[in-house]
């Protein structure tokens, strides 16, 4: 099998390996410090790294990837500030444990949990995206268009406060993808006239500005919070926590990897959910949950590095992002030529079995910087804010120069910056902009193509959605998904589910 | 975020902003090619921008029924728009302007300067210190290592980088 040999590409490739090392080893940083988010870096690299060989990008926003999903999770144990959201539950236990001495053994702990979580989400990406994208080959348009529908619900339902600013950010997000020139009529849609609009609106100038320049502006109002610093001790993990807590971290890693290949969900909800699993199978926690059991670090930790082989399946065999994240690292694949999809597997199977390996390298990597160079990471993580900033907002606009070396992306980002900043404090969420504007073409092309090979007859297109297993499924779970969100589910879910809260 | 009970200061007229936005693309969505056809040009973006005029006006009459943050314009000072905000967005758009005239070098020298000692309140030294390192990171990451082309403008650092790299070849 030649693609095969692709498999340990960047393993043995300098170049590659050298990335995929600064990637992990920046990705830890930038999801351990608040404020900076694996979104953010992804995006803002996306316009510098689309000259390079796709390789390349690749290794680097891999390794991005993989350790900032783990980062964030130093902070939560250290500053109770979780760096990024799938953190959150980490904080619960993990703060509590930093505070009776045990930052050192907390931090150890969740850094082997991450990489076992890390090696199954992999180990299921290669076993099971094959499987995915024979069965997405008969896949119809309809099918795809639920898919993309729901992944955009899912985002919009369970990451913000409101269902309804959900929706709207996923249908503004769509709305703004179908800006230029319809690629099936050539008419042109929302052009107003100038022949810049006719190519579209950058996703990349969007993405840059949502999650680059309207993050820093908003960090802006929190600047001169002082960070509480804590003693690290003793970082590798007692062998006998590792085999105590083994079994539950297998568990906990299921769950991340089927919550990350759910489209629309990632890292953040996993951890959350298996937060919960950990709090119901563990009996008797030595340290009660919240005050610093370590089952409380095990769960989350497991789930959320394996959440991110999860998110792979969807990306890579659908062309449907599974989170944020994957929204812009399928952004970078457009860029590179590439389209994610059920024929990837088969036209470039050199590209999946390199992304696999090189999942696995960028997870050995975080192994390795993760137990190592914690008196480098206390000195970075006080690193000013005040020259953070400025030197975000320095990135987004060079990075949003040189996509197309034109002003005009730069004011988009700009445009797109602003506006960004006043959903957020509004309550909107961005994430479903982003993920409408990569889905919308998908979304369009595949309602027309339903539609047309139904002779433009809506009862025979819904005849045809009822009577197909798959699409009839995909039908039901959106309109669970949308009776989950009112009132009388919230109610009933209140009474049987205790979601940990933040302390 | 967690939940609240009063409405930010000037959510109202955000989200009508947003409602009027709306209104406006799916007019502009019907105009594309109107209800011809199923499969048309127009109908994605009219079902979408129906969506959004729906759930803009759902959520406008929600934040209409919860009750006023009070503080006025005060509050919205505080909440929303504090001037640090305002006055970070000014200097990002002069950076903007003056990126391609003066080049990506002085450009971003001179708005990390004026950042830096914006929010180190007044320590100019420091500032300095702060964006000559920053600016020379920037620069050695992405330009030298990552080869992205950026906006020279009046400083001629290809040329000055040629010269260096003459020096060190022997080439001199």
């Amino acid at each position: 099998m030649d693609a095969f040999s692709y498999l340990f590409a960047s393993w043995l490739q300098p170049e590659l390996l050298a990335l995929t090392a600064l990637g992990t080893f920046a990705g830890i940083y930038i999801g351990a410090i608040p404020g900076l988010s694996v979104t953010m870096a992804v995006s803002i690299l996306i316009s510098f790294t689309f000259s390079w060989e796709v390789n390349h990008a690749l290794a680097l926003m891999n390794g991005i990837f993989m350790g900032g999903v783990y980062g964030g999770s130093r902070t939560a144990i250290l500053l109770n500030i979780p760096g990024a959201p799938a953190a959150i539950a980490t904080a619960i236990d993990g703060y509590p444990m930093a505070k009776k001495g045990e930052a050192g053994n907390a931090i150890g702990l969740s850094t082997v949990m991450s990489f076992f979580g890390g090696f199954i989400g992999i180990a299921v990406l290669a076993v099971a995206a094959p499987a995915v994208s024979e069965f997405a080959i008969k896949f119809q348009p309809r099918d795809y268009m639920l898919l993309a529908m729901m992944g955009i619900l899912l985002v919009g339902a369970l990451s913000g406060e409101s269902l309804a600013k959900g929706i709207f950010a996923g249908a503004f997000g769509m709305l703004l993808g179908t800006v230029g020139l319809d690629p099936m009529t050539a008419e042109q849609r929302f052009t107003f006239g100038s022949v810049e609009l006719m190519n579209g609106i950058s996703s990349i100038a969007l993405m840059i500005g949502l999650f680059g320049v309207s993050e820093a502006l908003l960090q802006l109002h929190t600047l001169h919070i002082p960070a509480i610093k804590q003693r690290v001790d003793k970082i590798i993990p007692s062998l006998a926590d590792l085999k105590k807590y083994l079994p539950l971290s297998l568990q906990t890693s299921a769950i991340g990897v089927i919550i990350g290949a759910l489209p629309g969900t990632g890292g953040d909800i996993a951890a959350l959910m298996a937060y919960d699993h950990a709090k119901r199978v563990t009996k008797n926690p030595e340290v009660p949950f919240g005050q610093g059991a370590k089952e409380g670090l095990v769960g989350p930790e497991s789930a959320n590095n394996a959440a991110v082989g999860g998110a792979y399946i969807p990306m890579l065999t659908l062309g449907i992002p599974g989170d944020a994240v994957t929204a812009v690292i399928i952004g970078a694949l457009f860029i590179h030529g590439l389209n994610p999809g059920p024929l990837l597997l088969i036209e470039k199977p050199d590209m999946f079995w390199f992304t696999v390996g090189n999942l696995t390298l960028a997870n050995f990597f975080m192994l390795i910087f993760g137990l190592t160079g914690i008196k480098i990471f206390t000195r970075i993580i006080e690193c000013p804010k005040s020259v953070l900033f400025p030197l975000i907002l320095l990135l987004s606009v060079v990075g949003a120069y040189s996509i197309n070396n034109s002003v005009s992306d730069v004011w988009w980002m700009l445009g797109f910056g602003v506006l960004g900043y006043f959903m957020k404090l509004y309550g909107y969420q961005v994430g479903p902009i982003v993920l409408g504007i990569i889905l919308s073409r998908l979304m369009d092309d595949n309602w027309r193509r339903a539609i047309i090979s139904e002779r433009e007859s809506l009862p025979a297109f819904f005849t045809g959605m009822l009577s197909s297993p798959l699409s009839a499924t995909l039908f039901v779970a959106i309109v669970l998904i949308l009776l989950g969100q009112t009132p009388l589910w919230k109610r009933f879910k209140a009474r049987g589910l205790a979601v940990p809260e933040k302390s | 975020m967690s939940k609240q009970q009063t409405r930010r200061p000037g959510a109202i007229a955000f989200n009508a902003v947003i409602l009027g936005f709306s209104l406006f693309m799916f007019w502009q969505a019907y105009l594309i090619s109107g209800f011809s056809a199923l499969s048309s040009p127009g109908t994605f973006p009219m079902a979408m921008s129906a969506i959004m005029v729906l759930t803009s006006a759902g959520i406008l009459i929600k934040s209409l029924g919860l009750s006023s943050p009070g503080g006025g314009f005060t509050g919205f000072r505080k909440e929303i728009l504090p001037p640090i905000v305002l006055l970070f967005s000014l200097i990002i758009l002069a950076f903007s302007l003056v990126l391609k005239p003066l080049g990506f070098l002085l450009a971003s020298f001179l708005f990390l300067l004026s950042s830096i000692w914006l929010l180190e309140r007044g320590r100019f030294g420091r500032a300095l210190l702060l964006s000559v390192v920053s600016i020379i990171g920037v620069y050695v990451i992405f330009r030298l290592i990552f080869q992205v082309v950026l906006p020279e403008g009046i400083i001629p650092e290809r040329a000055i980088i040629s010269t260096i790299g003459d020096y060190f070849s022997g080439r001199h």
